[in-house]
């Protein structure tokens, strides 16, 4: 245990990391849900030209690993004069990535929804906008929130690749840390640990929600 | 240029697809046993399985990686080569991955099936081997399709460690041709090509092990 002054010592760099992982899921979990959302609702709803794009684009995030996608928006982009920082390179490929992946669970929640609803709606005078919105979407979201909670999961975990566009994030720090004091295992187990408490925090908490929200069946 | 790094691509593919079939391979070996121990072991193993399963599911890929190759050569002793690092952090994250498909299949041959094979004389190990597993297996495949997917795209984390994968090749072909949109958009094609068909490949094996009348829903029809 002769490591542990040193990582006390190590704990105001480590939280400096946290703050930015933190930071870098905040914005990309909801954002990430909003862009799954609009691409499940185009794929089920949309004509034949959108409802193909969305499918289209959704197969091809999800067949590419998420790095090579980071590495498009940050290295590759600049080659066509299209710049971005690192932090909105890494969001916005979270963003898109796991967007993707919810657009999936979106899909399957609606088309689990009978029918017969839809038809209802229209017949009660609502527009379509107006039936996804006030009928379809509220039961969708509860439906396909085991998905999407399991999908904001993963995103926690893959914001570690937010260090190989240059970010110092929990990871950065890590290896920052690691390669200083040579200490490798204790320093990424450490990091490792501070990844599983975010994970079971955001997992307990998307439980709550999932409670919240289930409608006890009539 | 870029089209010159064709052949570079395909040596990193085929390093790729060894890094992702080895690590579904390791995975597999691992998370048969520990799908199996999830359903029946004894408390004390089912809470060291429990442990086993926190840790590879809740660390970052990238992280069990450098535990396996900076960490380890941190030890006394011991040297690990990139490949096997890889290998190593993707086998062992895919076993606990594997575990939880293979709990699940199992919990979805129906309990009625067990009893009756028992009451029929079969010990434990003969119902599983006989009757459980061979179910279990086919439910498991769409899962474990998916589980190529996830791990044959993390494989792209093994440049990381230094291993001259599909993506170390690509960010070769980045520095030296300066072309680096169209060399990571190359390197995007292969990924894709090797992710669908793989899932292809594993549509086609559930096809030709298919057994009519047993699906997700006829379990129940059967019983």
């Amino acid at each position: 245990m002769t490591y542990l002054p040193a990582l006390i010592e190590s704990v105001p760099e480590l939280w400096k990391g946290l703050l930015l992982t933190l930071r870098l899921v905040a914005v990309s979990a909801p954002a990430g849900l909003a862009v799954g959302i609009v691409l499940g609702l185009t794929q089920v709803y949309g004509n034949l030209f959108f409802g193909g794009l969305a499918a289209g684009f959704q197969l091809t995030v999800r067949g590419v690993p998420l790095i090579v996608q980071l590495f498009i928006l940050y290295y590759g982009l600049p080659h066509v004069g299209i710049t971005m920082t690192p932090f909105v390179a890494a969001t916005l490929g979270f963003t898109l990535c796991s967007g993707a992946y919810h657009s999936q669970y979106i899909r399957g929640a609606i088309l689990s929804i009978p029918d017969g609803q839809m038809d209802a709606g229209r017949a009660m005078g609502m527009g379509l906008l107006q039936t996804v919105r006030s009928i379809i979407l509220p039961q969708v979201f509860r439906r396909a929130l085991p998905g999407c909670s399991n999908e904001i999961v993963y995103l926690i975990k893959y914001s570690s690749l937010a260090y190989l566009v240059t970010l110092v994030d929990l990871t950065g720090q890590g290896r920052l840390i690691a390669y200083e004091s040579f200490r490798f295992l204790e320093t990424f187990f450490v990091v490792g640990l501070v990844y599983l408490v975010l994970v079971t925090l955001a997992t307990s908490v998307l439980r709550a929600i999932e409670r919240r929200l289930h409608i006890p069946p009539a | 240029m870029v089209w010159n790094a064709l052949p570079t691509f395909f040596r990193g593919a085929a390093v790729t697809l060894a890094l992702a079939v080895s690590s579904v391979a390791v995975g597999m070996l691992l998370g048969i046993p520990i799908g199996i121990g999830h359903v029946c072991a004894s408390r004390p193993v089912r809470t060291m399985l429990w442990s086993f399963d926190r840790v590879f599911r809740g660390f970052p890929a990238i992280v069990l990686l450098f535990l396996a190759f900076f960490g380890a050569s941190g030890l006394p002793g011991v040297r690990i080569p990139p490949f096997a690092a890889v290998v190593i952090a993707l086998g062992l994250r895919s076993a606990a991955y594997q575990g939880q498909i293979y709990r699940g299949a199992l919990a979805m041959v129906e309990r009625g099936q067990v009893e009756a094979a028992r009451a029929l004389g079969f010990s434990m190990p003969r119902t599983m081997w006989h009757v459980q597993l061979p179910q279990a297996a086919r439910f498991s495949l769409p899962s474990l399709s998916n589980e190529y997917s996830v791990v044959l795209k993390d494989t792209a984390l093994a440049f990381t460690v230094g291993v001259v994968d599909l993506m170390s090749r690509a960010k070769f072909l980045a520095m030296r041709s300066r072309e680096i949109l169209a060399a990571y958009l190359l390197v995007a094609v292969f990924y894709f090509v090797l992710t669908y068909a793989g899932i292809g490949l594993f549509r086609l094996v559930e096809r030709s092990v298919a057994i009519p009348g047993l699906g997700r829903h006829g379990t129940r029809r059967i019983g």
